[in-house]
């Protein structure tokens, strides 16, 4: 006679460490006390837990919010190649699920260095996920609209770009995540050219051309110029670029000139 | 029909007849006074309330205290002021029914009353303010990791506490000169010290502040201040980041006007 118990022993036998992700503080009392390590990923330490990854993002697929605990945890050390690691996540309902992943090199998607190692602030670029998201969603005014947000790295992305325009944010010190921010610019986003942000999270400039050179920049083909300007421009500079799509609505960065993350705005 | 004749009052009977008319005045007296105490109780709390006196004290010591023994901060300030008019309507009311007493023993009471009662609102005004700063500081400065940071709420708690006390103590006529002598003493070693230690950050941020209302130069441009060259990077109150050939310099606004700038063009 065996119960699921038994036969399910092998996802939880020899783990090196546990991921328990978003938990509240009566669920994670009762892990306190284990052996070994137990790991919060969450988007705010409420817990006080001991090693903790910020999430900056609630993931909504499932994938990528394990592949983000994994890489952050590697990142600090807390887990080695080759480590066998349990993700207690919610799927459906709170944490009904547990994920067993070996953690190495196949991880590795660059999500967690997108956010934490960039050049701007970790909060700037969640900011601007942020507003991404919630612009493809509701688009302008019911029409969807692409968008082109150039994070960090300023001064030299303002040395490889030229305006189009006269510039909406000149002498003007806003930074994202201001509350009045997102409406402006939800309306400006209806303006040609990229969105420069610079490390703190100040809105440098609107309406930019950018003009880096697109040699060697490596993304998947059907993607239009507005990626491609965005994806160059991470090659050419140290910069974050986040690119709302006009056609299909999703929300992509690029860092290094490579596709690092894409999302569906509607998930969230 | 024959007129009927009004009778201008009653004439009471029995005992009560007794009782001179005084002290039915100041009987009416008080009890005008006390409805009028539960009415200006009923007024201060729907004030205190809409004023949002409860969300902005929650979480204070003194509220968490009251919260304990069933009550809340916006009913002990608005029964303050109801006690206070029933307590003058009883002061009145006897003052009316027995003059030769009352100016015996409350000609003095009264005068000290009223001084009294702002003394005790000063004090409770004094700890809620004080609970709130600790509250909002130590939010404020939940980001700096370092443990020792928390004697700054602690100690600017205290302070508050402190000016409240002496304030309350002159109210109702206590020699605080001393306390006083100690608070102004303990203000200018404050002052003192945030200049001499911040002397640097002050000429900064003045400059800073110039940087942030002229914009002489922006993120993007080429410049030279001192013997730094290179493209600015981010521009913020106390300083300026200045990068070239990926080394950031991080200049300290307050030499932008010591030694001036160079603005690069074409360069």
């Amino acid at each position: 006679m065996s119960t699921p118990a038994d036969l399910l022993d092998d996802l939880t036998a020899d783990l090196d460490a546990l991921f328990v992700f978003s938990p509240s503080s009566g669920f994670y009392d009762r892990f306190e006390d284990l052996d070994g390590e137990v790991v919060v990923i969450a988007p705010e330490n409420v817990v006080d837990a001991e090693t903790f990854v910020e999430l900056p993002l609630e993931f909504e697929n499932v994938r990528d919010r394990i592949k983000f605990g994994v890489e952050g945890a590697m990142d600090r050390g807390v887990v080695d190649d080759g480590d066998e690691v349990g993700c207690v996540v919610s799927v459906f309902d709170d944490h009904d699920s547990l994920v067993r992943v070996q953690a190495d090199e196949s991880m590795h998607s660059g999500v967690y260095d997108l956010f934490a190692n960039s050049r701007a602030d970790p909060g700037v670029i969640r900011d601007v996920f942020e507003v991404v998201i919630e612009l493809g969603k509701k688009g302008q005014k019911g029409k969807p609209v692409g968008a082109l947000f150039v994070i960090g790295d300023a001064g030299k992305v303002m040395n490889k770009s030229r305006p189009l325009s006269y510039n909406p944010f000149e002498k003007s010190h806003v930074h994202v995540g201001d509350p009045i921010v997102n409406v402006m610019l939800k309306e400006f986003s209806r303006l040609d050219g990229a969105f420069v942000i610079s490390d703190s999270g100040k809105i440098v400039s609107a309406y930019r051309y950018l003009e880096p050179g697109a040699e060697g920049v490596d993304i998947p083909k059907g993607l239009g110029t507005r990626h491609m300007a965005g994806a160059a421009v991470t090659r050419a500079t140290n910069a974050t670029a986040i690119v709302l799509s006009e056609s299909d609505g999703m929300v992509r960065a690029f860092k290094g000139g490579e596709l690092i993350l894409e999302i569906d705005p509607e998930d969230y | 029909m024959p007129p009927m004749a009004l009778q201008p009052g009653f004439e009471l009977g029995g005992p009560l007849g007794a009782v001179p008319e005084r002290v039915w005045l100041a009987l009416a007296v008080f009890v005008l006074a006390v409805v009028l105490a539960w009415l200006v109780v009923k007024i201060n709390a729907g004030l205190l309330r809409r004023a949002g006196l409860p969300e902005t004290i929650e979480g204070t010591a003194f509220e968490r205290t009251v919260r304990g023994i069933g009550t809340s901060t916006v009913a002990i300030l608005s029964q303050l002021s109801g006690w206070f008019i029933v307590i003058l309507g009883a002061i009145v009311a006897i003052s009316i029914a027995e003059r030769s007493y009352a100016e015996q023993f409350w000609s003095q009471a009264t005068g000290f009353f009223p001084s009294f009662f702002v003394a005790v609102l000063i004090l409770i005004v004094g700890v809620i303010v004080g609970d709130k700063v600790e509250l909002v500081l130590s939010e404020r400065l939940r980001s700096v990791k370092l443990p020792q940071i928390g004697i700054v709420p602690t100690t600017a708690k205290y302070s508050v506490f402190y000016v409240a006390f002496v304030l309350a103590l002159d109210q109702i006529g206590v020699a605080t000169f001393a306390l006083v002598v100690l608070l102004a003493l303990y203000t200018l070693a404050l002052v003192v010290f945030t200049v001499v230690a911040g002397k640097q950050l002050l000429t900064s941020a003045a400059a800073g502040l110039y940087l942030f209302l002229n914009e002489p130069y922006g993120i993007g441009d080429e410049v030279k201040i001192g013997d730094e060259r290179g493209i600015v990077q981010e521009i913020d109150l106390f300083v300026t980041h200045i990068e070239s050939d990926g080394e950031e310099y991080i200049v300290p606004n307050d030499r932008v006007f010591e030694g001036g700038i160079v603005i690069v063009h074409d360069g």
